[in-house]
């Protein structure tokens, strides 16, 4: 699947619309952003509640492309403001890092 | 003021028996007695998400002949720890009631995550907290970093080099942000401190704990303005 493709079939609301619309290879699921660091693949889209201007920093230095955040989190500006600057997609959903992880997974592993 | 400045020793998170995680015996009065028979100059009573020890603190501290700072270790929304200190115990308590109206409804059940009850100097318990102390507030750090320093208290991340609960744990690395200093359990730590001035603290859940690490800084006073501007001056020492 692609990056757009979590709001057009998943449903996920984006937030965060200057990205470049590429294909999603992984995810990973964390909130932790140190454990995100040392694991999370290039090119992957990021399942987490921690909304925080260090989660779009942590997925520039690891190429993470897309974000959703979960549990309608607030999203901070300042966080927002880097993303844009990233060009990292964020996407933001009521549902649960389990539920949006089970969804991902479903069309990534398909693929 | 004027006169010389000497060098003190400061213990500025220290948890009583209001922390679920503390011990029943940490009470205001023993942590007072005990941070005096060490030596300490300037101590903190730091509780997880409330200050309701901090008045009977500031009496026994006064009893026992050391200078008291009041305040709380917070946990914000990203799940960090937070040292949250003032001069006076009224701004403790406020603060306090803000973190308590933004903890999420969870009944503290004693016999699995511990007491958390405040005392009088007798140690006779007053009352009890009904929401788990222990857990997350809805606040950010910025957003409580922001009230502690318009109530013109020092606002300094915790144990940053902790794998849990810590500002890099939780957000990979330290963000940059008006701290007035961050706090660190190692030496060397870890973790990039940037340029905040680097403070350590024993972060005492038990009377033994006390002092096992502390802060020297060098001041005119003993004092929370003194400390402060131990701080502002670069005048700190972290001693593990």
């Amino acid at each position: 699947m692609i990056i757009s493709e979590l709001e057009t079939r998943l449903g996920y609301r984006c937030v965060q619309s200057a990205y470049n619309d590429a294909p999603l290879a992984a995810g990973y699921t964390s909130d932790l952003l140190s454990d995100v660091m040392a694991h999370a693949e290039e090119g992957s889209v990021l399942v987490t509640i921690q909304a925080h201007r260090n989660a779009i920093a942590v997925a520039s230095m690891t190429g993470i492309a897309a974000m959703v955040v979960c549990n309608s989190r607030p999203l901070p500006d300042d966080m927002m403001e880097a993303a844009r600057d990233e060009h990292i997609a964020v996407f933001l959903t009521d549902k649960n890092q389990f539920t949006v992880s089970g969804e991902i997974y479903g069309k990534i592993s398909t693929q | 003021m004027s006169g010389r400045r000497s060098i003190y020793r400061a213990d500025l998170h220290l948890h009583s028996c209001l922390s679920p995680c503390g011990s029943l015996d940490s009470s205001p009065t023993r942590i007072a007695q005990r941070a005096a028979s060490l030596g300490l100059d300037l101590i903190a009573l730091t509780d997880h998400n409330s200050a309701l020890n901090c008045p009977t603190f500031a009496r026994a501290c006064h009893a026992h002949g050391i200078v008291p700072l009041f305040g709380l270790e917070a946990t914000s929304t990203e799940e960090v720890h937070c040292l949250c200190l003032f001069e006076g115990v009224e701004e403790s308590l406020e603060l306090g009631r803000l973190l308590y109206q933004h903890l999420p409804e969870i009944p503290n059940i004693p016999e699995i995550s511990g007491d958390q009850v405040f005392v009088d100097e007798g140690e006779t318990i007053i009352g009890s907290v009904e929401k788990q102390l222990t857990a997350a507030a809805s606040l950010s750090m910025d957003q409580i970093a922001a009230y502690v320093l318009d109530l013109n208290g020092l606002f300094i991340p915790a144990h940053i080099d902790r794998y849990v609960n810590s500002v890099s744990s939780q957000l990979g690395f330290l963000p940059e942000a008006p701290y007035s200093a961050v706090e660190v359990t190692k030496n060397p730590c870890p973790v990039d401190t940037r340029a905040y001035p680097v403070v350590t603290n024993s972060d005492a859940h038990y009377l033994h704990d006390i002092g096992i690490r502390f802060t020297s800084f060098e001041a005119r006073a003993a004092t929370f303005e003194g400390y402060a501007a131990a701080l502002r001056e670069g005048r700190v020492k972290p001693h593990f």
